[in-house]
């Protein structure tokens, strides 16, 4: 095998249709990046879905005299006694690690604190608005469901609250957009396939003359195709280097940027960075070599 | 070299096969002419001993090898025993004399020290010495004929085929062709060729066999190409 015979032929048949190889490699890099930011998106998921899950905790609102549950409003707000039983009986239970009780003055100035930057809020907000609340750490985080259903409905218990179901809408827009990339990215892969069928089908035509000889003095059908498969891979390489390139963009200024404004320590490793572009890399590759081949099968008689 | 036994082979659009039970044998060394009209199955015989065509009937031996029981992938294995060459030449025209000739060779990985050896020995045998620097549009088509015969001919085949080598070039350049044709049966290949022209034939005095619509009508050593034509 004479590698520098395989490797002018590819590149006469890549600059021999050089539009159609400009219109592979795009399409290859766009659905490549729509994929790769899929899986970006997927890790980053479950990444920050693993981080939440080991420190979710539970907030038990307790009654106060502005609640609007049907409960509070019959026994009124919460005794020193319902809140004292529901300590220990919180406290006595197996799942639960730490609970801590925040007075109603104490939720008002942390509720100040926090939204120090929205006066409006704080303004039409006053102390008294915010019940007490105990803040409850869990053993188990998956059994949050358990603490919650045991105290749901007690004397003086207002309503819960978990930051799972706040996280969740969150990781659903997540997901969605997940969805939505990868379902564009096979649409787009696709579009992809087809075209480098196209593009292998006018340089099989083009290099005819040259296929017809090699086919008659008894090259191997390896050795015939193998140029049009290296056209097909190295035009997959390409859009594959493209569109690594989009995914390291989307990494740094879309994923980097929601953990700064969450603040979650969720970062993720060049690994995963790396897995997601290796995978994408490589479907890339493969496609075009497949969709080469297909194409070969049909339109070069060997 | 070349046998072919009670061989019938038709095309799905036609009535009339192509080749009618046609029994030949070629041996080692000789040189035929195929001669008949248009459309009498010269072409499909060509066809048949290169594997581009599979016989609806009967066996095709080459170079001791059944054709049926060869696989696919041996194909090319087949080929590089045999060399070709066509009325219209088929030389690449970005390709020079040696380039053309050598990518035969390259194609099927000889190394480049043997390709450069080898080469303008065999564009010496075809009557070019001097000429591998040329590009076929700088040659008459006689010597394009050479060239595709030194291509046909530089992995030295075991069988030549040659389909209608003449018919695109004079009667006076045609001697030539055929002069090299000859040289090249004496080194011992054997060499099918498929004509319409009768001249050449007579001239010759080698054995001829006839096809008429598929069938053989006429064998015979040290022949002519008949009063017909």
């Amino acid at each position: 095998m004479r590698a520098q015979f395989v490797i002018s032929e590819i590149w006469i048949g890549l600059r021999r249709n050089l539009t159609m190889t400009i219109a592979v490699i795009t399409t290859v890099a766009i659905s490549l990046a729509l994929f790769g930011g899929g899986l970006l998106i997927n890790s980053q998921v479950s990444e920050m879905r693993k981080f939440w899950d080991e420190r979710i905790s539970i907030t038990i609102y307790l009654c106060n005299d502005l609640s609007p549950n049907k409960e509070c409003e019959e026994n009124g707000p919460a005794t020193k006694d319902d809140t004292n039983k529901l300590e220990a009986d919180l406290k006595a239970m197996p799942e639960v690690s730490d609970v801590q009780y925040v007075t109603a003055e104490e939720a008002w100035t942390d509720f100040q604190e926090r939204f120090a930057n929205n006066k409006a809020m704080v303004d039409a907000t006053q102390e008294g608005d915010l019940p007490a609340n105990f803040r409850v750490q869990l053993q188990d985080p998956t059994k949050y469901e358990q603490v919650q259903d045991s105290v749901q409905g007690r004397a003086g218990v207002d309503s819960i609250s978990n930051d799972k179901n706040v996280l969740d809408q969150f990781f659903g827009l997540l997901d969605g957009l997940k969805w939505a990339a990868l379902t564009v990215a096979f649409i787009q892969l696709a579009a992809a396939a087809l075209l480098i069928g196209n593009t292998i089908r006018l340089s099989a035509y083009s290099r005819r003359r040259e296929t017809g000889i090699m086919r008659l003095v008894g090259a191997s059908n390896f050795y015939i195709q193998l140029p049009f498969l290296l056209e097909g891979a190295i035009a997959g390489l390409i859009g594959g280097i493209f569109a690594s390139g989009f995914i390291v963009a989307a990494n740094y200024f879309l994923l980097s940027r929601i953990q700064s404004w969450f603040n979650f320590d969720t970062q993720l490793g060049a690994g995963s960075l790396l897995y997601v572009i290796g995978v994408s890399m490589i479907l890339g590759i493969l496609l075009c070599t497949v969709a080469s081949f297909l194409t070969l099968r049909r339109y070069l008689r060997v | 070299m070349i046998h072919f036994d009670t061989v019938t082979k038709g095309y799905p659009t036609q009535k009339r096969p192509a080749l009618d039970s046609v029994s030949i044998a070629v041996e080692k060394g000789e040189f035929v002419f195929l001669v008949g009209p248009s459309g009498s199955g010269k072409s499909t015989f060509l066809r048949l001993v290169l594997k581009e065509e599979k016989p609806s009937k009967g066996r095709v031996h080459v170079a001791g090898k059944d054709l049926a029981r060869l696989s696919n992938w041996k194909v090319p294995h087949l080929r590089r025993r045999i060399g070709c060459v066509f009325q219209d030449f088929r030389l690449l025209p970005n390709k020079n004399v040696f380039e053309n000739v050598a990518f035969a060779l390259e194609v099927i990985g000889k190394p480049r020290r043997f390709i450069r050896k080898v080469v303008p020995e065999v564009v010496e045998l075809v009557g070019l010495e001097g000429k591998s620097d040329r590009m076929p549009d700088e040659l008459s088509g006689g010597e394009q004929q050479r060239v595709a015969i030194a291509r046909a001919f530089v992995n030295r085949p075991q069988i030549l085929l040659a389909d209608e080598p003449t018919g695109n070039i004079d009667p006076a350049t045609s001697i030539g062709i055929m002069k090299v044709l000859d040289r090249i049966n004496r080194t011992g290949t054997t060499v099918v060729m498929a004509t319409h022209d009768a001249a050449i034939v007579d001239s010759m005095r080698k054995r001829v066999i006839e096809l008429e619509e598929g069938h053989v009508v006429r064998d015979q050593s040290r022949g002519v190409y008949g009063q017909a034509y």
